[in-house]
């Protein structure tokens, strides 16, 4: 779509390989000290209107040889000049610094973290965003003096993959509004995208018990079905055995939940054959969120894709090898 | 409508306490203007003004666009009744306040106010066409700053910046552009007008081109110097001092003005051809230093024949016996001229001209005209005897109850009707007015002439100053066979106005009459002060023009400046200003923050003795990989790379890197690197 638009306009495809150009010789890095050097300030229409209300004022004040109005014209005209310099020292010596940033699902917001650093003198009005995103979307922000504070911009990644993170921008008009300073930052960081969560996917395929697991040998036991055991926090409401929870309540007792070590020994098998009859995007879609179920079901999960198999195993290890995996499968 | 109850300034939302305090600001740079806008401007702007307020206060929606249009056009509408057209000066301020005042009602985001911050500092600027005195300045000074806090606040998006915080960060704004205000006030060269002959700026003290009856109260006691006046002789005695400026003939009803000059006319270079001026006697040599009038008219002693020589103006003789030079003089002049203290001018016989004399605009001031062919009728006077008319007519005054005070009050449309038939209160203009037209009702040809009268009793340095407090006005009435003859009805009412050639001096007010009574001394000190400072604001900042300009670039060394060497001067001092900030931006780009610097200069020593260090490393962890890769042999290194972490990061560090500690450090890892291994 936007391809078609630029296609359609050529000043604004001049404009957008313009951007990409310039943008490309930017080195990559993931702490900016903005100096002379990569800050550009240019005014702003507000600035070129109070230029065309100074040029009414002083043909005013000359025809009308009023010396007091020249002093106001001046006066304008002196703060004017002097709030580019304030402008420019708004942006000039701040440090910003990216955060590690934790990958996300495609289609869901990804948040970047930029640590501002200013100092011996505060810093006011002073707005991030993404460069390529129009409009007012910035994320404003002070920075005391001698401090730091920390914006977050958020913004959804498209495909999955290892992305590099998008150009920033942070601008100022602060103390007038006549000029605008910015500064174009191309940090280092990548960020990882994992394939967008299937909604609604249908239950992971069933697990088939580990030979030789201590759940066998507990349902031999006959009486109780599943261990349990006291409820712990972090423990997904999924796990609570809420009857018995309700009969523990009555004499005093605490959450129950069931006991995961016991029953989870279980195998499960994310199979990139099992979800036939789907685009590959789609399959990866549909792993991704089994990945999710398993995990919160505390299973030992394994990953088949072609080309690809990852043993079975559990925790939040598991979750990120598995993801990773299918963010960067091709 | 039921207005919430002030929760307090301080606990008011962001928003509501920036408009309010917009609006606030707007109010305090419109109220200046209220002695000079139509009513239903003033009712329209301060109910807009308050539905703002109340609107900001509830946090109410805005009205929509189309009825903003409907008021605009409806404002516009008025503006035609009121001043039948829309251009010009009044109608200009009173578009731009309802302009200002509805705009606010567009205000949504903080930057919408940008228009509202552009038309508050031209409506700064329109105070200054009615007077330019200390007390105007300092209250629009006052407005600046409240717009310049305003436009700050506006691009403080985050928080709850303090109102403090944001009239501090705006005062500093424009102290550090002072300086450059200071140089362009200076060096920017004053230039003519640049169309037209904008008698618009006159402020209403002193003479000018025009005169309408009941538009002023109070007459502001203007003290400052018109002119100085030194005489080669005996100077004349004071009630004879008069001294000629703008005669007005035109009489619309309520506003007089000077007689327009036939177009094409050429330029007379006599008055004995034009006035049909006759002298008798000795001519009396006089020089007069002028200060910057704005007026065109030369103020010259009645009647001065030769024209007034001055430098780069020139100057023409008219019918009204002035002599008038080519455009308004902006600056302070110097010339000399003769007098003659016994003179005749005018048409001997009756003619043509003399008709536009007569006029008197129909329905204005009916009682008086009745009341005027009543009191010729009573008395069997007649236009071709109008000297005996007016010895009676002075004589009503002196006899008719009639007071002279400089603070009138306002008159209505027929203020002459009020004036002289009711009130009986007023100043020279109201007699000089009232004589005028009293005489033109019976058939007498007569006019107004403004000047100055009186000089102050003791010459300094040998110069007579003339105020502009001593601006008067007279009338003139033309007489068979001898021509114009003056008349100072002011003369009949308040002999010592014209013979004591003293200033009256105005009635003291609440708070001068209170300090009077307590401590006389107090007072004189106080108003000596208020003078002196004044005075001062006179000649340096209102009165400096070209001349000052010229003197000051004699001072720096040109020998015959021009304003094109002022031009060059100011492109050159600007330059200069410009390179010096662009090499300090040269130099600045490759400065960097100095910890930052410091830690660049430790890390390429770390390097050099094969220890590697990544930029986003803290001190402490450079020091941690300095004592696992070399041991012991780095202790003075990692000894002070831990006071460098204590300086950086600890309570009460330092402010600026050590720069002995950075040297240390050099010159160990130099050591390091040439003492042999192990």
């Amino acid at each position: 779509m936007a391809s078609l638009a630029a296609a359609l306009n050529p000043a604004a495809l001049v404009r957008s390989r313009f951007r990409a150009w310039w943008q490309a010789r930017l080195p990559r890095n993931d702490t900016l000290l903005l100096t002379q050097g990569n800050i550009y300030i240019l005014p702003t229409r507000a600035g070129f209107m109070f230029g065309l209300t100074l040029l009414v004022l002083l043909v005013a004040s000359v025809n009308y040889q009023l010396n007091l109005g020249y002093v106001l014209t001046f006066l304008l005209a002196g703060s004017g000049v002097v709030s580019m310099h304030l402008t420019h020292a708004t942006l000039r010596g701040l440090t910003l610094h990216l955060k590690p940033v934790s990958p996300v699902f495609a289609e869901s917001a990804a948040v970047l973290d930029v640590v501002l650093t200013a100092p011996a003198t505060a810093r006011f009005g002073i707005g991030l965003k993404i460069v390529s995103t129009s409009g007012s979307t910035l994320a404003w922000t002070n920075v005391p003096g001698g401090g730091q504070s920390t914006v977050q911009i958020s913004f959804v990644p498209g495909a999955r993959g290892l992305h590099d993170v998008p150009a920033l921008s942070a601008e100022t008009r602060f103390p007038l509004g006549l000029f605008r300073a910015w500064t174009v930052w191309r940090p280092a960081a990548r960020l990882l995208v994992y394939p967008k969560l299937e909604r609604d996917a249908p239950r992971p395929p069933a697990a088939r018990p580990v030979p030789g697991g201590p759940s066998q040998s507990r349902s031999a036991d006959g009486g109780e079905i599943e261990g349990v055991r006291a409820y712990r926090r972090g423990d997904p409401l999924k796990l609570i055995a809420w009857k018995k929870a309700a009969k523990a309540f009555d004499t005093g007792g605490e959450l129950i939940s069931r006991d995961t070590s016991a029953s989870a020994r279980q195998e499960l098998w994310l199979d990139w054959s099992a979800c036939s009859g789907l685009a590959p995007e789609d399959r990866l879609s549909r792993l991704a969120a089994w990945t999710l179920a398993a995990h919160r079901a505390g299973a030992d999960y394994g990953l088949r894709l072609p080309g690809l198999e990852l043993a079975p195993a559990d925790g939040d290890a598991q979750r990120r090898r598995s993801l990773e995996a299918l963010a960067l499968w091709r | 409508m039921i207005l919430p109850r002030w929760p307090g300034w301080r606990h008011l939302p962001r928003e509501s306490r920036d408009t309010l305090f917009l609006l606030g600001v707007i109010a305090w740079t419109v109220l200046p203007h209220v002695s000079h806008l139509p009513e239903w401007c003033i009712a329209l702007t301060s109910i807009v003004l308050i539905w703002r307020a109340a609107l900001a206060l509830t946090s109410g929606a805005l009205p929509g666009r189309w009825i903003l249009i409907a008021v605009l056009a409806i404002a516009a509408g008025l503006t035609l009744w009121s001043y039948k057209t829309l251009l010009g000066k009044e109608p200009g301020i009173t578009l731009a306040v309802v302009l200002m005042a509805l705009k606010t009602l567009e205000l949504r985001a903080r930057r919408d106010a940008f228009v509202v911050f552009f038309l508050g500092f031209f409506l700064i600027l329109t105070h200054f066409l009615y007077s330019q005195t200390l007390p105007v300045a300092a209250a629009m000074l006052v407005s600046v700053w409240g717009l310049m806090t305003a436009l700050v606040l506006a691009h403080m998006p985050v928080g709850q910046p303090s109102l403090r915080q944001a009239s501090w960060l705006a005062a500093r704004t424009a102290l550090l552009g002072a300086p450059i205000m200071a140089l362009l006030f200076v060096l920017f060269p004053r230039i003519g007008p640049l169309w037209g002959v904008p008698q618009d700026g006159i402020s209403t003290t002193g003479l000018s081109n025009s005169l309408k009856l009941g538009s002023v109260a109070e007459v502001a006691q203007d003290d400052s110097i018109a002119l100085r006046m030194r005489f080669d002789g005996t100077p004349p005695p004071p009630q004879s001092m008069y001294l000629r400026g703008p005669v007005l003939s035109r009489f619309d009803g309520t506003e007089w003005r000077p007689a327009t000059p036939r177009p094409g006319a050429p330029a007379a270079m006599s008055l004995e051809s034009v006035a049909n001026l006759r002298v008798a006697g000795q001519p009396l040599h006089y020089e007069i230093t002028l200060e910057p009038l704005r007026l065109s008219t030369i103020p010259l002693l009645e009647a001065t024949v030769s024209p007034p020589r001055i430098e780069s103006y020139g100057v023409a003789a008219r019918e009204e016996l002035v002599w008038v030079a080519d455009r308004p003089i902006f600056e302070r002049v110097r010339f000399e001229a003769d007098a003659y203290a016994e003179f005749r001018h005018g048409p001997i016989r009756p003619t043509e001209a003399l008709a536009q004399f007569r006029e008197l605009p129909s329905g204005y001031n009916p009682r008086t005209v009745e009341w005027a062919q009543r009191f010729a009728s009573d008395n069997g006077f007649d236009a071709n005897d109008p000297a005996r008319l007016v010895r009676a007519l002075l004589q009503h005054i002196r006899t008719g109850n009639y007071s002279y005070t400089l603070v009138p009050g306002t008159y209505g449309v027929n203020a002459i009707d009020e004036f002289w038939l009711d009130q009986r209160e007023g100043f020279c203009e109201h007699y000089a007015a009232s004589f005028v037209v009293i005489l033109r009702a019976i058939g007498v040809p007569a006019r107004i002439v403004t000047g100055y009268q009186g000089a102050e009793g003791i010459p300094v340095d040998g110069y007579y100053i003339v105020r502009q407090s001593s601006a008067h006005a007279w009338a003139e009435y033309w007489q068979r066979g001898i021509g114009w003859v003056r008349a100072d009805p002011t003369a009949a009412v308040a002999p010592d106005r014209i013979n004591g050639s003293r200033r009256l001096v105005p009635q003291p007010s609440l708070v001068a009459g209170a300090i009077a009574s307590m401590s006389p001394e107090l007072l004189a000190q106080l108003r000596a002060n208020w003078e002196t400072l004044n005075n001062r604001w006179n000649q340096w900042v209102l009165s400096y023009s070209r001349g000052q300009q010229l003197n000051l670039l004699k001072n720096v060394g040109f020998k015959s400046p021009s304003w094109e060497d002022l031009t060059l001067l100011l492109i050159g001092v600007l330059s200069t200003f410009a390179l010096g900030g662009a090499a300090w931006a040269w130099y600045d780009r490759h400065r960097t923050d100095p910890w930052t610097r410091q830690m660049d200069q430790l890390r390429r020593s770390m390097q050099s003795i094969g220890v590697d260090a990544a930029p986003h490393e803290p001190p402490r962890t450079l020091a941690d990989r300095l004592r696992s890769r070399l041991g012991p042999r780095a202790g003075t290194m990692t000894a002070l790379l831990d006071a460098l972490e204590r300086q950086r990061y600890a309570r009460g560090g330092a402010t600026r890197p050590d720069p002995g500690l950075t040297r240390r450090f050099k010159a160990e890892a130099r050591r390091l690197r040439a003492a042999p291994q192990g």
